[in-house]
């Protein structure tokens, strides 16, 4: 690996001060398991590395006002073990427990999981399940996306070179509804994970959030799917079967590693109708 | 001698090595730092197969601390090709690459930033040539010739009359099946420190085979054996990776170009560009009687050795020697062909060719029984070869029957009760099973020299390799056993062929039968001086003597060996000196057949298939190690279920992907090994003790018999699960789902 200088700021304004003067040769590292990597075969070289774990302020996870804010030195091991999130959001917990491996999950961070925009991931359609939001600084102020906007396709974000995410804001799932994620691959990181929260009355589905990640480019929430469940009976197969299928031809996959398009449109359909079983039957109990 | 009379051997006691490796105090080859040591740095073909058009190195050489490029045209007044069985590998490539990532340069530089700056401004033009990267492709007519031709080795065997054979019998099964590039993942990389100087050259590195890279480099630099200094500090795994000769001559090279000592450091990325396991294409055809009679059998096998032969002679032909299974045919004929490709070159692994032919026999053995409705341990049971029979013509014969043995796996795994339980109508269960005898490729050449010092404790020098087998454990206990002294009392000196008497290598199972032997025989020849001494001093016979607890008794009076030392020299020190021959004419008169013995592989499987998703999971798996004699038990099992393990990864999601010569997942993060998430639910290891090995006790050799029929054993579960048949490995979930999509339609 090329050396580089590492900066260790102590305060957000410097922190985006100094990325701004770097300008392209600089780049902020948290837990460095993708960079690292990535510096190391060479694909990434940078000059400076600006190190987000030296800023007390993006410190921890806290709950307040059903809103979780993961802050971006969270690793996913303090989410995975704090009282805040395994208190209102354990299905958040129980995920971030199977992501990667205990030395991952120990150094690197949510925020960076969603800044490189890796597709094989699964805190982006985890998160888009609860609709969560990014808070961004920059020298120029404040901003906040959703992580929908904040992903824009694979190793892509809408980030400019100069913008740190501060946080994730996560709102928990309204009242009465339950939600549910599945994930399914071989290799380290997901093939695929589906995650569906439901609500259900009288039998019917009242509001479904269904999203998907790792398959497609990246996380997204499946709004065409969504409207065939809205309605309809919970107990009628036909209905889960045709969400499965309109998910799975929205989904834009691709021929790679982790399997062809083909297998993994067909693995969308049916964890798409795994997921919204065990979102019912978790509202069940 | 009768179990009881042991004092450590059959005891799984603690490790030797345990304190030096927990602690940390471990010396590998990486922690080894020489004087005025630089660092080295490869400069990798990018193209799979091309012809060098020039290399302009003048401005890496002009990098401030660089202190040499090694190309081509360095490499004069030596011999610039090595290899095992060919020498057809250059020391760094000269006009042509034949694969991606071979080396075309090497710096050696200060440190290692800047070697890997200077490595970027090495300066290479290729003219492309079109790649082959597998079998089909290099086979094809009009392929690109990697070498004078894409055929590496040929080999074959023929035994009775095949073809009025096949045209008698009721029923002929002809398969095709296919073996994946695998990679065999040793912790640690290879790594090498080598400091040529004018009149020697001293080495230390991560090898298998030391006194072989020592022969090698001799040869390569024109010099003495006793000019070239081999030293292999522990071994973070081998599997195979390290057997032969690999870095070293480079790093050699490197040095003189230097005139300095160089290291180099491999990552994993690039010894996933230094070796690997052969891929094969195999095709078995079988003719039986209705009643399940073997009748005959002719084979067809191709392996891939990549863009060098490294070790693809001798897998060519253990494939063949492997393929037809532990049955007795009257009728054989066998063929294999080795073949380049623009691939990482293929050498030795954990059991060369014996996975890739049991593949295929075992799991057409379960074709056949399910053809001719006949259960399949009973197919086995009928046509399974028995002691004293000749499995391969010309060969040892097996050293015992193999009924019983398979019966042991079989009542451990609870076959004949089990009743399947399938956990939902598109989660099905089932159970498959699958053996096999490999001959091992031992050489019996080994030496062991035994100190043993006027305090009655003693040093043994050995020639193997402690890659984590625990091969310096196993030696202390076969040392003490026959010093008759406490395993406290024993030091285990590895491998430095400067200090150690000569091995031939560490790998085909070999070290606890052969080396062992050898220091079986150097403490025995210590035990018989000290006899000797003691009979003096008692004025008596050397038999009437008792050796025990490290004390020579006679009529109630006794001496300590260390006592019986001193006063052999006359003073206070001294030493005595054993020494152990293991040669092919050893006296026990066992190791006059090839192979040295058969190791024995069985293992049984149950398997749950979630048919929507092609998921397999492995339930439970049961295999077999038969050591003849287990001086460690616990070591053997640890052997058994790393070779298992290992061989998961084959079996279930390992695959080295080659796109036109393009190494599309050469890291870790994209080329998935077994991790412990991936360990059976059950997972038993069954030991099989009847002394009939060659090596001392009654031992034989364990390391490799694991690997070899997981990968059978499961696709005949998947089969007896969902009834569909996979002859393509890994089974990975997309290719199982296929398979059952297929079926369905
Ligand atoms: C073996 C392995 C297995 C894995 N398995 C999984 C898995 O199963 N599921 C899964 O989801 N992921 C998986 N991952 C990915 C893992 O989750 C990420 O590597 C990790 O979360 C990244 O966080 P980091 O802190 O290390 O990021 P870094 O590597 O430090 O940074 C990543 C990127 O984010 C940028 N960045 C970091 N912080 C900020 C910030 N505050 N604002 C703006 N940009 C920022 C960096 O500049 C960089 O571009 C796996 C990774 C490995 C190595």
């Amino acid at each position: 690996m090329r050396p580089f200088r590492l900066y260790e700021p102590t305060t957000i304004n410097e922190t985006v001060a100094t990325l701004s003067e770097l300008g392209d040769d600089g780049k902020l590292y948290a837990g460095g398991t993708e960079l690292l990597l990535a510096m190391k075969t060479g694909l990434l070289q940078y000059d400076g590395l600006v190190n987000v774990k030296t800023v007390p302020e993006l410190e921890g996870v806290s709950y307040s006002n059903g809103t979780l804010t993961i802050g971006a030195r969270a690793t996913h091991s303090t989410v995975e073990h704090s009282a805040d999130v395994l208190a209102h959001a354990p299905l958040i917990a129980s995920v971030e427990h199977r992501v990667a491996n205990v030395r991952v999950r120990n150094v690197g961070t949510v925020v960076g999981n969603l800044c490189f925009a890796e597709p094989h991931s699964d805190p982006g359609a985890l998160l888009l399940l609860y609709e969560a939001e990014v808070d961004i600084a920059s020298p120029s102020g404040t901003r906040s996306v959703s992580v929908e906007q904040l992903v824009v396709g694979p190793y892509e974000t809408s980030l400019a070179g100069d913008e740190l995410v501060t946080r994730v804001r996560v709102p928990l799932l309204p009242n009465g509804m339950r939600g549910a994620y599945l994930k399914f691959g071989y290799h380290h990181r997901p093939t695929l994970g589906v995650g569906a929260a439901v609500s259900v009355t009288d039998g019917k589905f009242l509001d479904v959030r269904l999203t998907l990640g790792s398959a497609p480019p990246k996380p997204t929430r499946m709004r065409d799917a969504e409207a065939v469940l809205r309605g309809a009976a919970v107990d009628d197969p036909a209905v889960a079967i045709e969400a499965g299928r309109i998910a799975a031809e929205g989904c834009d996959a691709i021929d790679d590693l982790h399997g062809s398009a083909e297998y993994k449109r067909h693995l969308v359909q049916v964890f798409v109708q795994r997921a919204l079983a065990e979102a019912v039957e978790r509202g069940v109990k | 001698m009768t179990q009881q009379e042991f004092n450590t051997v059959g005891q799984s006691v603690r490790r030797i090595d345990s304190y030096d490796k927990i602690s940390g105090r471990a010396v590998y080859s990486v922690d080894v730092v020489v004087p005025g040591m630089a660092y080295a740095k490869l400069v990798p073909s990018p193209l799979p197969h091309a012809l060098i058009k020039s290399i302009d190195a003048s401005k890496a050489r002009a990098l401030p601390g660089v202190y040499a490029v090694l190309t081509a045209a360095e490499l004069v007044n030596m011999e610039t090709h090595y290899g095992s069985d060919k020498k057809d590998r250059p020391i760094v490539a000269m006009n042509k690459v034949r694969f991606q990532g071979e080396p075309v340069a090497a710096v050696a530089a200060v440190d290692l930033a800047t070697a890997e700056a200077a490595a970027e401004l090495v300066e290479v033009e290729y003219e492309a040539l079109s790649a082959a990267s597998d079998l089909t492709s290099a086979l094809l007519p009009d392929a690109e010739p990697i070498h004078d031709s894409n055929y590496c080795h040929e080999y074959g065997y023929e035994w009775g009359d095949v073809d009025a054979a096949f045209a008698g019998c009721d029923r002929i099964f002809e398969d095709t099946f296919l073996f994946p590039m695998v990679y065999h993942y040793a912790m640690e990389p290879h790594t090498c420190v080598v400091s040529y100087e004018h009149d020697r050259i001293r080495t230390w590195t991560s090898a298998q085979h030391p006194f072989l890279v020592r022969a090698e480099l001799a040869r390569i630099f024109g010099m003495q054996l006793d000019q070239v200094q081999v030293v292999v500090p522990y071994v973070g795994g081998g599997y195979g990776s390290k057997s032969y000769t690999k870095i070293e001559p480079l790093v050699a090279a490197l040095s003189r170009e230097a005139g300095r000592p160089v290291r180099l450091a491999q990552s994993v990325e690039e010894s996933m560009k230094t070796v690997r396991r052969h891929a094969a294409r195999a095709t078995i055809r079988t003719g039986v009687m209705n009643d399940g009679t073997f009748v005959a059998r002719e084979c067809l096998s191709y392996v891939d050795t990549g863009g060098y032969t490294d070790n693809g002679v001798r897998v060519t032909e253990r494939i063949s020697d492997r393929i037809v299974g532990p049955y007795i045919f009257d009728n054989v004929r066998v063929k294999s062909y080795g073949i380049y490709t623009n691939s990482t070159p293929a050498g030795s692994f954990r059991s060369i060719g014996g996975p890739q032919a049991s593949w295929a026999c075992e799991s057409q053995t379960d074709i056949i029984a399910e053809a001719l409705g006949i259960d399949p341990i009973q197919l086995r049971l009928k046509n399974l070869a028995k002691k004293g029979d000749e499995v391969r013509r010309g060969k040892r014969p097996l050293e015992g029957d193999l009924a019983p043995k398979l019966q042991m796996v079989l009542d451990k795994f609870g076959w004949d009760n089990y009743v399947r339980e399938d956990p939902s109508p598109t989660v099905k269960r089932g159970i498959g099973f699958a053996c096999n005898v490999t001959n091992s490729g031992a050489s019996p050449t080994s030496t062991s020299l035994v100190r043993f010092h006027a305090d009655g404790s003693s040093t043994v020098y050995i020639g193997t390799t402690e890659i984590g087998q625990g091969s310096r454990s196993v030696m202390a206990q076969i040392a003490a056993e026959e010093l008759r002294i406490p395993l406290a009392s024993i030091k285990v000196i590895g491998s430095d062929t400067d200090a150690v008497p000569y091995d031939r290598s560490t790998g085909s199972s070999r070290s606890t039968t052969l080396m062992g032997l050898a220091v079986h025989d150097a403490a025995v020849d210590v035990r018989e001086q000290l006899l000797e001494i003691a009979a003096k001093h008692f004025e008596t016979f050397a038999d009437q003597i008792e050796a025990a607890d490290g004390k020579a008794t006679f009529k109630g009076e006794s001496m300590t060996f260390g006592a019986l030392v001193r006063e052999m020299f006359g003073g206070s020190g001294g030493e005595l000196m054993g020494r152990g021959y293991v040669t092919q004419n050893h006296a026990s008169g066992r190791l006059t057949q090839d192979p040295v013995f058969w190791e024995v592989s069985i293992g049984a499987a149950e398997v749950e298939v979630d048919e929507d998703t092609g998921t397999v999971k492995l339930l439970r798996y049961v295999s077999a190690s038969d050591p003849g004699k287990a001086i460690n038990p616990k070591q053997v099992e640890g052997q058994d279920e790393g070779a298992a393990m290992q061989a998961i990864g084959h079996s279930m999601f390992e695959e080295m992907l080659f796109e036109d010569g393009q190494f599309l997942n050469p890291n870790l993060v994209d080329y998935r090994v077994p991790t412990f998430e991936d360990l059976p639910g059950e997972f038993e290891t069954v030991l099989i003790e009847f002394g009939d090995g060659p090596g001392p006790y009654g031992s034989k050799g364990v390391g490799e018999g694991g690997i070899v029929c997981v990968a059978p054993a499961i696709a005949n579960a998947i089969f007896n699960a969902t009834g569909v048949r996979l002859r393509e490995l890994p089974l990975t979930p997309e290719r199982v789902w296929r398979a059952i999509e297929k079926s369905k339609q």
